[in-house]
């Protein structure tokens, strides 16, 4: 395939040089040097901007170390640490998971596999891609007069301000991403292999559960870590929602219901507004934290979805 | 794709009864799954718009016109923010159409099927990148290093590194949605085009661009309703919005970035409760602008998906 | 076949989600205890020193420049005592006291006194407070180095530089006919006038107009919360320090720490309280003393009736006015310590609430 098309390139090349009377196409090249600058841009924004961060962040690494993974939030620059933030980030992530797959993955069986084409469903998916591109702080609005209201009401001790809230506002936030990569990966499963479990007697819920989620789940894995990702990188919404911006005692899992919680986010916004310079570089630190978090889920969801390229 | 056993199967085949409900019931969960997305929306519509109407009903309307937006003075200038998004979304689409649709181009009609599978990944991590991230490093290479040589005057915290950095951030979005849409141009009009001895800088520029047109104008609305949704940059780099202000040198803010540094808390809620309410105002306009662009980009998505 | 590729993948996806989390955990794991990690600070340093331990937990939140000493103290009293939990935040003074009077917060940080519509909001509330005086800070009038032609400006200058009525002035010279109003035989100088100050949602921004412009604009019937809105306004102290040092004939302030840090960069005006005036430098003595005139005395409001209730509360408040706990935290962040007597007074305040 790919050596027809070189050929046919060749040949054209070679037969245009020859009726134009040119060797060289210049403004052709030109144009694909610019192309590929402009490739090339992100590729250099991105590079500075780690190179940036990591160069702000090695003296604190240096003088640190793992001391800086290891400290609770402080208002001493020299002290303050981001040990709050990763495992507030994780149990935000673990929220969103329990909450978002499921809902997220129900949604998409139902919408692909159920349904058929009724008002109700286009009504549906139309509503899923409209929420997917509602900005991430209109949600916080949500998350504030909606879960930190309810958890308030559940729990008088605290002001709702809790960890719960957050991380179900962060999963509502992503959950247009699960739906919208599930139904994708549910699609992409050829009807083939419904018609033969259907064939040997399955029910749709076995079919469903036994061949198609299966065949799909690549696609579908894939669509959750973005999702995961997302939700690790968002600080808008949990601003809205009342994560801590300053510092506290313990870790952010001391209680799921009343007490305080940061994420690493919130922590890298906290310190880029502080006067003391130090902290920038702190928040550098706190960057390269995160990113390499982010980074990593990111590098599955392209594994994956490379793994679920080849499968059919 | 309802594929129900038709009615006159084997009864045996239905199952037990207990396998029945249990089908019965998967399908009920399911359903909720899918209007619990309903729901969302609802709340989403309720919450900003009960808080706005009262919003609205503490307020004058004279006091939504006025220098600025100062939410503690009671000023709330919708215009200071509006203008603010304007710049910053304007600087943002400078930065990403050009570099989103080249690099969407060279991927679809240049690049090898080698290429694009490295340079593919590296556009998702950049997107993939936290924006306030994307705004410590405005605040703290953008500005200092780019924005300050060039305009001596500028501020510390300005729009114009906002503006770029949200442009960084969109240049993911834009590529990939160009890219698909030049990708779906049949093959055979490139064929016809080389054919007719085109070159490939014509093929690409006159022949796919054209074809694509749809799906290009879709990359751009959405990118730009991302632009205009887009909150941590803004709020790390720009400062907050103040005095009305069109020069992209000084600090300002943006309706995303005015509403979260409200939020951050600050001597503006005080004694004032409308400055609070007037999140949700400013949150109810915002939703209103990106839910109308993201509707017309996905019309146009979907002429794209049509036309061939 | 297909079945097993997806069941690793599976297996993959959530191994990974594990790794992930056990980043989260292992960081956690290096104090010594790995799965009761309840105060991993407290754990580190607490020594000897450690009598008993305080079982509670407490809220402080309030004005930004106070946040770093509340938080220093918590930080000090959690490395001496096990168990004591807290949580810092500093939204700003105002704020501070409309999540205090709504019983949210113990206590409230305050870079000013309390405002009698937020006395108010409290009593409506019946919520009984204490006011604890704890530190002082100055605010410093700054020009750039290179501004030679002003060396003292008095309460009237400032005003007419930089309150309601200037709106639009865009030299020094501009001022002089409001000056004059008032008495003031200040010369300004014919040049531009770059105004670049904290924003309106600082207390040190509340401060400087509650002080220099307060009764002024109250005689002028003028807003007397407000400066001009058309300044430079900015959050971080460092970018109006580089704004102030930026332009030759710039007009600006901050906290008095922050300009002594930068005094290489920009150059200190003297303040007079009165037209004509002695005119005073900001130093550490005559901030304490009260003897220049914007400076203001920084404040902890504490909850009375929870501090009853909550051993917590009180432990860290007496921590907090114990000799030397907040010259300790001092030594970091860059304010006044109160002289003995004043420390002495605050003590028997706080003695007379509990």
């Amino acid at each position: 395939m790919s050596t027809i098309a070189s050929s046919a390139g060749a040949t054209q090349a070679s037969v245009r040089a020859a009726l134009t009377g040119k060797h060289r196409d210049t403004a052709g090249t030109v144009f694909q040097v610019a192309l590929l600058a402009s490739l090339l841009f992100s590729l250099a924004v991105l590079l500075v901007l780690v190179v940036d961060v990591l160069s702000k962040a090695t003296p604190v690494f240096a003088e640190r170390g793992v001391a800086f993974l290891t400290s609770p939030l402080s208002s001493n620059p020299a002290k303050a640490g981001v040990v709050q933030g990763i495992v507030g980030t994780a149990v935000l992530a673990l929220i969103v998971a329990v909450v978002a797959i499921p809902i997220g993955l129900a949604t998409a069986i139902y919408l692909e596999e159920y349904a058929g084409d009724t008002r109700f469903t286009r009504f549906v998916q139309v509503n899923i891609r409209n929420l997917a591109g509602v900005p991430s702080v209109v949600y916080g609005l949500l998350g504030l007069s909606v879960f930190v209201a309810l958890a308030n009401s559940l729990d008088g001790a605290g002001n709702g301000r809790n960890i719960l809230a957050g991380g179900a506002t962060l999963a509502v936030l992503v959950l247009p991403i699960v739906v919208i990569t599930s139904i994708e990966a549910l699609r992409a499963v050829p009807n083939s292999i419904r018609e033969a479990g259907y064939g040997v007697g399955a029910s749709q819920w076995e079919v469903i559960r036994k061949l198609i989620l299966p065949s799909a789940m690549p696609g579908i894995l894939t669509g959750v870590v973005l999702a995961l990702s997302r939700a690790l990188g968002e600080t808008a919404p949990l601003v809205l929602a009342g994560a801590v911006l300053g510092s506290f005692s313990g870790l952010s899992l001391e209680s799921l219901f009343s007490g305080s919680y940061t994420a690493l986010p919130m922590i890298v916004y906290d310190w880029s507004r502080k006067p003391q310079e130090a902290f920038r570089e702190d928040a550098a630190a706190a960057i390269v934290v995160l990113l390499a978090i982010t980074l990593f889920a990111n590098g599955i969801a392209i594994l994956l979805r490379n793994r679920s390229e080849k499968a059919w | 794709m309802a594929q129900a056993l038709p009615a006159s199967s084997v009864i045996s085949l239905h199952g037990s009864a207990a396998r029945r409900r249990r089908e019965r019931l998967v399908r009920t969960v399911m359903l909720s799954a899918a209007a619990a997305t309903i729901v969302i929306s609802a709340f989403i519509i309720e919450t900003v718009l009960s808080q706005t109407l009262s919003f609205l009903g503490q307020i004058n309307l004279g006091q939504l016109v006025g220098i600025g937006w100062f939410p503690r003075r009671g000023i709330f200038d919708i215009a200071t923010i509006l203008i603010g998004t304007i710049i910053v979304t304007v600087i943002a689409m400078i930065i990403a159409t050009p570099v989103g649709l080249a690099s969407a181009i060279y991927l679809s009609e240049y690049a090898s099927p080698r290429v694009r599978r490295i340079v593919k990944p590296i556009l998702e991590v950049l997107a993939g990148i936290p924006s306030v991230v994307v705004g410590f490093f405005a605040l703290t290479v953008l500005t200092p290093a780019l924005i300050k040589p060039l305009f001596n005057d500028a501020n510390a915290f300005n729009l114009a590194a906002a503006g770029i950095g949200v442009g960084i951030l969109s240049v993911p979005l834009v590529a990939s949605v160009a890219e698909d849409a030049m990708r779906a141009v049949p093959r055979s009009l490139r064929e016809a085009s080389y054919g007719l001895g085109a070159r490939k800088i014509t093929t690409s520029l006159q022949v796919v661009f054209p074809a694509a047109v749809s799906g290009i104008v879709a990359a751009l609305i959405l990118a730009t309703s991302r632009a205009i949704g887009e909150t941590m940059v803004v709020a790390v780099a720009a400062g907050a919005p103040q005095a009305r202000t069109l020069n992209p040198l000084d600090p300002g803010g943006t309706m995303t970035s005015a509403m979260v540094l409200l939020a951050s808390g600050s001597d503006q809620v005080t004694g004032n409760s409308a400055a609070f309410q007037s999140l949700f105002f400013v949150g109810l306009l915002l939703f209103a602008i990106t839910l109308a662009l993201n509707v017309l980009g996905d019309a146009f998505v979907r002429r794209a998906r049509q036309r061939y | 076949m297909q079945f097993t590729t997806s069941k690793r993948l599976v297996a993959l996806a959530f191994g990974a989600m594990v790794i992930a989390g056990a980043c989260g955990n292992s960081s956690a794991t290096s104090a010594p205890t790995s799965s009761a990690t309840a105060a991993p600070t407290a754990g580190a340093t607490a020594g000897a020193s450690q009598v008993a331990g305080i079982s509670g937990s407490i809220i402080v939140s309030g004005s930004s420049t106070v946040e770093p000493i509340s938080a220093g103290v918590a930080e000090a009293l959690a490395a001496a005592k096990k168990g004591f939990k807290w949580t810092v935040t500093g939204p700003g003074t105002g704020d501070g006291f409309k999540t205090f009077c709504a019983g949210e917060t113990d206590i409230s940080d305050a870079s000013r006194k309390i405002k009698d519509e937020e006395a108010k909001l409290c009593a409506d509330k019946g919520i009984k407070y204490v006011e604890l005086k704890i530190a002082f800070d100055g605010m410093s009038v700054l020009t750039s180095v290179k501004n030679t032609a002003v060396a003292c400006l008095s309460f009237a200058d400032l005003y007419a530089l930089v309150g309601p009525e200037s709106t639009g002035f865009a030299k020094w010279s501009d001022a002089a006919s409001i000056a004059k109003a008032l008495g003031s035989n200040t010369a300004f100088p014919d040049a531009p006038l770059s105004i670049i100050g904290p924003g309106e949602e600082s207390g040190t921004y509340d401060s400087f107009v509650e002080i220099a412009f307060k009764a002024i604009a109250t005689a002028r019937k003028q807003d007397p919360k407000v400066t001009r809105p058309d300044y430079t306004a900015s959050a971080n102290d460092n970018a109006i320090i580089d704004g102030i040092a930026g332009s030759d004939t710039s007009l600006g302030w901050v906290g008095f720490a922050f300009a002594e840090e930068n005094k290489d960069k920009v150059q200190e005006i003297k303040v007079a309280k009165d037209v004509n005036g002695t005119c005073v430098a900001p130093d550490a003595a005559t901030i304490a003393d009260g003897s220049y005139p914007l400076s203001r005395s920084l404040y902890l409001y504490v909850n009375t009736a929870k501090a009853k209730a909550n051993p917590a509360i009180s432990a860290y408040v007496d921590y907090y006015l114990t000799d030397g706990t907040i010259s300790k935290v001092l030594e970091t962040v860059p304010y006044v310590n109160l002289p003995a007597a004043t420390l002495a007074a605050t003590r028997d305040a706080w003695a007379a609430a509990k």
